[in-house]
């Protein structure tokens, strides 16, 4: 290989390097450079600006050749990506190929991933909920995993800090498990989703809550967001395209143009992270070594400070490629535990049905969100015989569109004028927390290395006797639920999905109190090298029944300014 | 029924073409633009023909008037299986027959009301699993996916989506509870 070191060691200098640019690299990045820390952030995948590299955002629907559904050759061609809801005609170059970047499927993992500037972030589906001590206190209450070093109110006003940045819809529900927080006008529910968590409120005493799921995406008014060059949400439903209003937050809307106004960020796409170099001598992390994506020569960048954002598991990949003397097993891997405790959610179970009431109503315009349980089940206390819960969606609506009998010029005047109306229909999907345990991995292949000689990443998940009893659960609970609002034509479904398809992978770099069963402290940097830290998906110690993202914000956002306070005390 | 009898059951409703396949083909350019498809410009025309019955043209344009048999060919040829294609082609390739054993004449020799009537019938067709039921089965297969793609082409094309119901990508504030009667659309007609 190349060595491409030729600049001088001081041009490759930074005060802090970012890996990632997704949901919290970009996060990481944002604050360091508000508080004037010369950052440098890498990117394994091609750069994406802000409106420039949205290729699809304007198209309508006609101007694509197959109208969004993807070829039978694509298909065939990436089994794994094809099964993932977003990736159609209109946003597939956002998403990694099967073909291009391999990895190890011990057991089946469906691994969705998205390499380029803003990562994921452009794609996400935007659902932003708080999570609660109920969360956080879990482990330790239901004796699994390891507890968790931090609480709540540590992390709370960075809820707080990076929702009014980032921009979120919602209501104020005041639910235990689901805090309030800063929040943009709510989206409503529709006329039926408002009888049906009307319904629960009384059929459970108060205790199981439909709201409207909170969404990061500005509402109401867009005049705090003026200074990042965004807008309002127009509803438009084509997010993953990449918003010319920047309506929703993604990295590239918003933390990167930002963290790049205040001249202290660089950004290095195209630069595929191989390892973190750690000094012997110095006892601490100096820089990352690197391998161009293109040209596939070897270049090393140096920093005081490192955060590891380059997405759950492939932060687990690269402690794990990050091997010395002092650490053989991976960077800051004394434990062991690198890689083990990884979890997901259990998103398998489905139940849909009709509803003939409200027969006079329909809904106009869009949203870009729809109806949520927060979690009710064992939240006070243990009262199944599975441990933790399950949060679900919940969205109703109106089947309309033409009568599509028949054909000629009858058939032709129904479909230019469609005014037939179905009944409502009504739908859930279940969203189980699942308990990150030993036997679940990821660790580096043997043999199999991928196009820049890096190791494979081999993964090892599956789900166990707790998640078969949740399914049925939500399966049994959501029938009675459906049943008590009149609802008809009940349909329940387990896809059986494999994990991966939720795409909220975590753990592996779990956080914890005692170095000996954990990878990162309460600060979120490494037991062993306290000059790195990770605060992406990787970090989670459990994984709860709440969307993860926002946490990711928050903890990336917290650890950026505790990194700046630790480097003043010098 | 035995092999020679099935046989003889499927010639006589596909008109041969089951027991000499490709004899349509040696005489005709297979189209190249579909290439998974061995279709010829007589099939397409055929094809075009059914659409135009589908949606035909009238106060505001119909199918043919919209490239609507490409669209469908292109689907097909992209979208469809392998298996989906070949009972897709095998359709197209024994509806000729079948119009003209059921409706006693050439599909093109049929009045609009002809047409109509028959292929209601022929979307109509499941079949089963004797040899005369799987040619039956194709034919529905073939025209219910004709149906569905004219539908699809025509409602998704630039013309309807921008002059006749244009598509807004931006749809404005979500209601959740619209009186339907509230809603006063002017009736487009066709």
């Amino acid at each position: 290989m190349a060595n491409l070191n030729l600049r001088s060691t001081q041009e490759r200098t930074y005060q802090a390097i970012v890996v990632g640019s997704g949901i919290s690299g970009a996060w990481a990045a944002k604050e360091l450079c508000d508080l004037g820390v010369k950052t440098l952030m890498i990117e394994r995948g091609p750069d994406v600006t802000h409106l420039k590299d949205y290729p699809t955002t304007n198209m309508l629907p006609h101007e694509f050749p197959h109208r969004g559904q993807l070829t039978e050759k694509i298909k065939e061609e990436n089994p794994v990506i094809s099964k993932c809801y977003a990736f159609r005609e209109d946003a597939m170059h956002f998403f990694v190929k099967d073909a291009e970047h391999p990895y190890v499927q011990e057991k089946p993992f469906d691994w969705i991933r998205g390499y380029q500037v803003g990562g994921k972030s452009l794609m996400w589906a935007r659902q932003v909920q708080r999570w609660s001590d109920f969360d956080f206190e879990g482990p330790a209450r239901d004796g699994f995993a390891v507890d968790w070093p931090i609480r709540y109110k540590d992390i709370e006003k960075w809820y707080s800090h990076v929702e009014k940045f980032a921009g979120v819809s919602g209501f104020k529900d005041g639910i235990a498990q689901l805090p309030d927080g800063e929040f943009l006008p709510g989206y409503d529910l529709n006329v039926v989703e408002k009888y049906f968590a009307e319904t629960m409120k009384k059929e459970y005493g108060g205790e199981r809550h439909v709201i409207s799921a909170r969404c990061a995406h500005i509402h109401g008014s867009a005049e705090a967001f003026t200074a990042q060059g965004r807008g309002s949400c127009q509803n438009r439903n084509l997010c993953q395209r990449g918003c010319p209003f920047g309506g929703y937050f993604s990295s590239n809307s918003s933390t990167i143009p930002w963290a790049l106004k205040t001249g202290n960020l660089t950004i290095r796409p195209d630069a595929v992270v191989h390892s973190v170099i750690y000094d012997e001598a110095k006892g601490k992390a100096t820089g990352v070594r690197i391998i161009d994506r293109l040209t596939k020569e070897v270049e090393e960048f140096y920093a005081d400070v490192l955060f590891i954002n380059a997405a759950a598991l492939n932060t687990n990949a690269i402690l794990l490629n990050s091997t010395s003397t002092r650490f053989p097993n991976g960077l800051g891997n004394d434990s062991g535990v690198l890689g083990k405790y990884v979890a997901f959610h259990n998103y398998r179970a489905r139940v849909s049905g009709e509803y003939e009431g409200h027969a006079e109503y329909t809904t106009s315009g869009g949203r870009p969100t729809s109806g949520y349980f927060p979690r009710f089940r064992n939240v006070y206390k243990q009262e199944t015989d599975f441990l933790r819960g399950y949060a679900a969606g919940f969205s109703a609506g109106r089947g309309h569109g033409p009568n599509t009998d028949g054909i000629g010029m009858d058939l032709k005047n129904n479909l230019l004028n469609p005014d037939s109306y179905g009944p409502w229909h009504v739908g859930s999907h279940m969203m189980g927390e699942t308990l990150p345990k030993d036997s679940n991995y990821v660790a580096l292949d043997g043999s199999l290395k991928d196009e820049w000689g890096i190791p494979q990443l081999k993964v090892s998940m599956d789900y166990d006797d707790n998640d078969e009893k949740m399914v049925k659960d939500y399966l049994e609970q959501m029938t009675e639920m459906f049943t008590k609002a009149g609802f008809t034509n009940i349909q329940t479904s387990d896809s059986k999905q494999a994990p991966g398809l939720d795409i909220h992978e975590m753990g592996g770099v779990r956080m914890g109190k005692d170095p000996k069963t954990s990878m990162l402290n309460a600060n979120h940097q490494l037991h062993a090298v306290p000059n790195v830290y990770v605060t992406d998906g990787s970090s989670m110690t459990s994984t709860s029944t709440q969307n993860p993202s926002l946490t990711y914000m928050a903890f990336a956002a917290r650890a950026a300014h505790h990194a700046v306070a630790e480097s003043k005390k010098k | 029924m035995n092999r020679r009898h099935a046989l003889r059951h499927i010639a006589l409703i596909s008109g041969g073409l089951a027991l000499i396949p490709s004899c349509d083909f040696s005489k005709e350019d297979i189209l190249a633009a579909y290439e998974n498809l061995k279709i010829t410009a007589t099939q397409k025309a055929l094809l075009a023909a059914i659409s135009d019955s589908i949606i035909p043209a009238g106060e505001i344009k119909g199918a043919l008037d919209l490239a609507v048999p490409d669209f469908i060919l292109v689907m097909v040829n992209d979208c469809f299986t392998q298996e989906n294609q070949e009972k897709f082609t095998a359709g197209l390739q024994a509806f000729p027959d079948y119009a003209e054993k059921t409706a006693g004449k050439k599909f093109a020799d049929l009045s609009s009301k002809e047409k109509e009537t028959l292929l209601v019938q022929g979307l109509a067709l499941t079949g089963d699993e004797n040899p005369e039921g799987t040619v039956l089965a194709q034919v529905g297969y073939f025209l219910s996916s004709t149906k569905r793609f004219t539908i699809q082409g025509y409602m998704v094309s630039e013309y309807i989506q921008t002059e006749i119901i244009p598509y807004s990508l931006i749809p404005g504030e979500y209601n959740g509870a619209v009186l339907i009667s509230d809603l006063q659309k002017p009736r487009v007609n066709g």
